[in-house]
């Protein structure tokens, strides 16, 4: 079933002073894919962190109406505790709910479970980046939002990538990217959102 | 088991491979604690009294140290809680709750040693010494989370000068228990120290969930 999660209407974003989105009009949709495209600093991870409830500037004047539904943001910056090993992060970011024999599944597939036990600080960023795909494909959230989804990942890790983006699109479930361009090498169908043009 | 919870499991599991509070500040305290008299009053032996105003003194400094060693970083941690799907309130509540596993044994060390080194005791019973430390702990514990979420600390120095004065009016209500005033008096001391801590605790949970979006 689609909803219609994110309407907004003249948003408007900045830190402190300085404006960084000015009058943006979106309105998203759970069953559908997006990509945020702009050049360096027009507000691509400002409006990927804000549809994501992670941003921490100021909100202006807008009109916002959400609809609660899981959103995850994998963002450039890793989310995962790098003083806790790799099972022990799949543990805690899905609250123990999970049994250990469906992660380590979920973490050999993305080719991180010979790693499980050592600890998040000792991974290189491509590692730390599987890793949390593989978490959010245990957690498998409505929207999965990904800035810069290409960083750091070799060419397998873009092939896993896009084998998970496309299995969520099969089930129905949302996918929001944001990259500098357009990237063409996903299969599913995806609504541009050109911050250029703001 | 409340210890099983996945949040209070990190910040144990954190806490143990950061090894920050019990060993290193612990033992510093303690060497502290060995020097301290001697550079006070430049001799060995020295009046019981200055010895328990000193043991207070060494509690403050020893929570300040603990609240400032690991400081909480408002970006990543909304990220990781929107990530983890943690409700902000309960995550708090737990931590709360690990913090005081983490600061109440390691404070009940501090003054064992201070015991030990200095040959004093104080002047009242186990049950009012272990409760006002206690609720110590759960206030210090409080307090140094409303600091670290309504301010962020680019210098560890500015919420350290912050911190001493509040834990120094934290720690008034266990100077006269400590000091041995009668029974009545330390029970009546004790329900006003409760009643701080039922006000700090409430205060805190006010706070962190005024803060939800």
């Amino acid at each position: 079933m689609s909803i219609n999660y994110l309407n907004v209407e003249n948003l408007t974003l900045g830190y402190g002073n300085n404006i960084v989105i000015n009058n943006l009009d979106l309105s998203l949709k759970s069953d559908k894919n997006y990509q945020i495209i702009g050049k360096n600093g027009v507000g691509k991870s400002t409006l990927l962190g804000f549809i994501s409830s992670n941003f921490q500037g100021n909100v202006f004047s807008s009109n916002i109406e959400t609809e609660k539904i899981r959103i995850l943001e994998i963002s450039n910056l890793a989310t995962i505790d790098n003083n806790l090993s790799l099972i022990e992060n799949c543990f805690y970011f899905t609250k123990g709910k999970i049994p250990e024999e469906e992660i380590i599944l979920s973490l050999e597939q993305y080719g991180v479970h010979h790693f499980k036990d050592d600890l998040v600080q000792n991974f290189s960023s491509g590692m730390i980046k599987r890793s949390e795909m593989a978490i959010a494909q245990i957690i498998d959230p409505d929207i999965l939002c990904i800035d810069e989804p290409l960083n750091y990942l070799d060419k397998q890790g873009v092939e896993l990538l896009k084998i998970l983006l496309a299995e969520r699109s099969k089930v129905g479930k949302g996918n929001i990217l944001s990259s500098q361009e357009s990237i063409n090498i996903f299969e599913n169908n995806y609504e541009m959102i050109d911050l250029n043009v703001y | 088991m409340f210890i099983n919870n996945f949040v209070i499991k990190k910040e144990l599991l954190n806490e143990y491979r950061n090894n920050t509070s019990l060993f290193l500040i612990t033992p510093t305290m303690a060497v502290l604690v060995l020097v301290f008299p001697i550079l006070s009053e430049n001799r060995f032996v020295v009046d019981d009294d200055f010895f328990i105003i000193n043991r207070i003194l060494f509690l403050i400094f020893f929570t300040t140290l603990f609240s400032i060693r690991n400081p909480i970083n408002e970006n990543k941690l909304r990220r990781e809680l929107n990530f983890a799907n943690i409700d902000r309130n309960y995550f708090f509540k737990f931590k709360t709750v690990s913090e005081f596993i983490i600061y109440f044994p390691q404070s009940l060390i501090l003054l064992t040693l201070f015991s030990v080194f200095t040959n004093t005791g104080v002047e009242s019973n186990l049950f009012y010494f272990i409760i006002s430390v206690a609720f110590f702990s759960i206030n210090s514990i409080m307090v140094n989370i409303i600091f670290q979420m309504f301010t962020t600390f680019s210098n560890r120095f500015v919420q350290f000068i912050l911190m001493v004065p509040v834990f120094m009016s934290l720690s008034f209500f266990i100077a006269p228990i400590w000091l041995g005033i009668n029974p009545n008096l330390s029970n009546i001391y004790l329900l006003m120290y409760l009643g701080i801590t039922i006000l700090i605790s409430s205060y805190a949970n006010w706070f962190l969930q005024k803060d939800l979006k």
